[in-house]
């Protein structure tokens, strides 16, 4: 079954160009040109994923993203400009899955969107997600052994933690907010200094080098993404 | 005996006069003055009857004398001429004989008497006078000073609230009382504009207030209008308008300010007025100058900005158009380059857009969201968001482990290094290496971005930073925006960037950021 993507949009170039891309990606799609429309589509239509632009002639978008979550955790990805990277946290926090900033590269695009349906998909009952390999990092949470290349890494339980929060979302970004949140409890949401020295640390444990990071990613003035291919 | 306290200052020499002398108000001439005489004349009078026995008569009126001097000096006028008589009538009383009786027993002793009095009157006279002249010198020299003062605060202010502030703050020590001056906004006087919370005044005083602006006269306590208003309204009459009113409210005993006050008050005013009034013309000078360069910078940018746009729009609308109308036609691998630069021009577009954007915002004072940042984490997040440029080239971080956090706002240091990378791959041959090193002293981070390229021109340092300026390189385009943004953004930063020659060729770009004293 091809997944069903609904783009709320009401750019006619864009949605031209995301109709193009879509339907190549084997995707199928519905598209709604409202804040209005998006909401009552998504609603009736029950895809398996929302592209939502921020800036819609009708609502502000991040109405579309509360209204959906309402009822529902259909994944969302949000498409914003650069720069506006308040309202990429504020869209985050409602509960959208991801961004894409304007201008985008399809491939980004999909990326995007595979992580996103990825994380709706229902968990495999054997326990396969409990081993997880990027780069030269091997983490096996059963066993609550972490290597790297042939050497076991020692974690601190924050840091163990914040590892196990990243996987959980990963190819997703994941707002400094939120981090704090899963790791930290939600008294400490405002102290996100202290989540980037952990962050670092965290890098120099597991990245070859933590100034290029290939896996343990920044998006600068929103949160931290964790990419298990490159 | 009184004591040297409760006597007018007439001992003090200008040099020790306290600072805060001009804001005693001068104690009423009162009974206790009177007193002070008749209690110096009944001194004199022991003295005398002790001496009686031993001197002649006429010498002891010279006793007498002696005393109205002493009282001339410490007390008004009235009170020594009073002291004067009662001088001589206690000399014919206790020193004439018969004793304690007003008669006279040797007619002689009435010019005695006469020649007593005149001399007891002129000296009462010509003290007082010299008295009254060495407290009007105080005043005089208390009032240069106030004055000095006023005037020097308001030279050096450069807003008319600050002006009006410095004003009512001299006013208040100088007058010892609370002084609030209310600005006037879109010809009304606004009560928010106010120098200070100190006095805060009725709606009824309001108007009294706004008449007084409108009217350019001065009203309320102690004034013919509105006398029984709680506080003295001045207006701060300017050479051309009224630019203000003076609220004074004065002491808690219910005194006025006395004429001399009064007249310190209006030149007060008057200077203050003249500041505000030159300070608001020195504003509309300044506006009138920003709006010309903004002018000028609006226009230089069109026709930077026209060029940088047209040259990306006019190659791609030129690539799609071969394409939709030769498509068929072309060869796969011109198809493949066509599109390529398609994508690559829109791309340099939407950097260049960014670049306005960013400058635009730089420039109206965007504000900064600073937080304690790895530095690492920034080059990283950097380096990622250039790595399809960076493709192909060796390129190096080294950013020491125990850097200090640096305080930034993260996004806008990260487009220092985006900027700054860009332009190293521009500038540079492809495959040729770019270096990023972090080091840091005590007081401040530095990082440098070190290409191979050709470097810039001698001279040209400081040029690279201004707006539009573009290198004396060929073949490379821009908008000459880059650097100028790096160079905002370091500011708002309270940072600093400088381009430096690099040995054996290329340039080095480096950054301070002050570490503010944390750890």
């Amino acid at each position: 079954m091809k997944p069903l993507v609904l783009m709320i949009e009401d750019d006619p170039q864009i949605r031209r160009f995301l109709r193009a891309t879509l339907a190549a990606e084997d995707y199928q799609f519905h598209e709604a040109l409202t804040a209005e429309e998006g909401i009552a589509q998504a609603a009736a239509r029950q895809p398996d994923l929302v592209l939502l632009d921020l800036g819609l002639p009708d609502r502000d978008g991040l109405e579309v993203i509360r209204g959906i979550r309402q009822w529902s955790q259909m994944p969302i990805v949000v498409l914003s400009a650069r720069g506006q990277e308040k309202d990429k946290i504020a869209a985050l926090d409602l509960g959208a899955d991801d961004y894409v900033a304007k201008p985008f590269a399809v491939g980004e695009l999909l990326a995007r969107i595979r992580a996103a349906l990825r994380r709706a998909a229902p968990v495999a009952a054997d326990g396969a997600d409990t081993v997880i390999r990027f780069g030269d990092v091997h983490a096996d949470f059963e066993k609550r052994i972490i290597t790297v290349g042939r050497e076991e890494v020692h974690l601190t339980p924050n840091e163990y933690r914040l590892l196990q929060v990243l996987i959980k979302h990963a190819g997703r970004v994941v707002t400094h907010r939120q981090l704090l949140n899963e790791v930290w409890g939600p008294q400490h949401t405002e102290q996100s200094q202290y989540l980037r020295v952990y962050v670092a640390q965290l890098r120099r444990k597991l990245e070859r080098d933590p100034a290029r990071p290939r896996h343990l990613q920044t998006e600068p003035g929103v949160g931290y993404r964790l990419t298990l291919d490159s | 005996m009184a004591s040297p306290a409760e006597l007018p200052p007439i001992h003090q020499t200008a040099a020790e006069l306290p600072e805060e002398e001009g804001s005693q108000w001068r104690p009423a001439v009162g009974w206790r003055e009177f007193g002070v005489a008749v209690a110096i004349v009944g001194f004199v009078t022991l003295i005398a009857l002790a001496l009686r026995p031993y001197l002649a008569a006429t010498n002891l009126a010279m006793v007498y004398l002696l005393g109205v001097v002493a009282v001339a000096t410490r007390c008004s006028r009235r009170a020594s001429v009073m002291a004067s008589f009662l001088s001589v009538a206690a000399f014919d009383f206790f020193c004439v004989p018969p004793y304690y009786t007003f008669q006279v027993a040797e007619s002689e002793y009435l010019i005695t008497f006469v020649a007593m009095l005149v001399v007891a009157l002129v000296i009462s006279a010509q003290t007082s006078r010299i008295r009254a002249q060495a407290v009007h010198a105080v005043d005089r020299e208390s009032r240069t000073k106030a004055l000095y003062r006023l005037s020097r605060r308001l030279s050096t202010t450069t807003r008319v609230f600050d002006a009006a502030l410095a004003a009512a703050e001299v006013a208040s020590e100088v007058f010892g009382a609370p002084v609030t001056i209310f600005l006037p906004e879109d010809g009304r006087i606004s009560f928010r504009k106010r120098t200070s919370d100190q006095l805060l005044i009725s709606t009824a005083e309001e108007k009294i207030a706004q008449g007084v602006f409108d009217h350019g006269r001065k009203a309320g306590k102690g004034m013919k209008s509105f006398p029984e208003a709680a506080a003295t309204y001045v207006p701060l009459k300017g050479a051309t308008r009224i630019v203000g009113v003076m609220a004074i409210l004065p002491g808690q005993g219910g005194e006025t300010l006395h004429e001399d006050q009064q007249h310190l008050l209006d030149l007060f005013t008057n200077q203050t007025a003249v500041a505000i009034e030159r300070t608001q013309s020195q504003n509309a000078a300044a506006d009138a100058r920003m709006q010309m360069e903004t002018e000028e910078m609006r226009s230089s940018l069109l026709s930077a900005v026209s060029h940088d746009l047209r040259t990306p729009l006019a190659s791609i609308t030129g690539a799609a158009s071969t394409l939709r109308s030769q498509g068929e036609k072309l060869a796969p691998e011109v198809r493949g380059e066509l599109l390529e630069s398609i994508s690559e021009e829109a791309l340099r577009l939407s950097r260049l857009v960014g670049n306005l954007l960013d400058m635009t915002r730089l420039e109206s004072g965007m504000e900064l969201r600073r937080d304690l940042y790895p530095l690492e984490e920034i080059v990283g997040a950097a380096l990622q968001r250039m790595e399809p440029q960076l493709a192909g080239r060796e390129v190096t971080a080294s950013v020491p482990e125990d850097l200090p956090l640096v305080n930034v706002d993260d996004v806008l240091l990260g487009q220092v290094l985006v900027n700054l990378l860009e332009n190293a791959a521009k500038y540079s041959l492809p495959g040729s290496a770019i270096e990023i090193a972090a080091t840091a002293t005590p007081a401040a981070v530095q990082l440098d971005v070190r290409d191979r390229g050709r470097g810039f021109a001698e001279g040209e340092e400081k040029r690279l930073f201004e707006k539009f300026y573009r290198g004396k390189s060929e073949g490379v385009r821009g908008a000459g925006l880059g650097l100028a943004i790096c160079r905002a953004i370091l500011t708002a930063h309270r940072g600093s960037i400088e381009a430096l020659h690099r040995e054996g060729g290329g340039a080095i770009f480096r950054i301070r950021l002050p570490l503010d004293g944390r750890p």
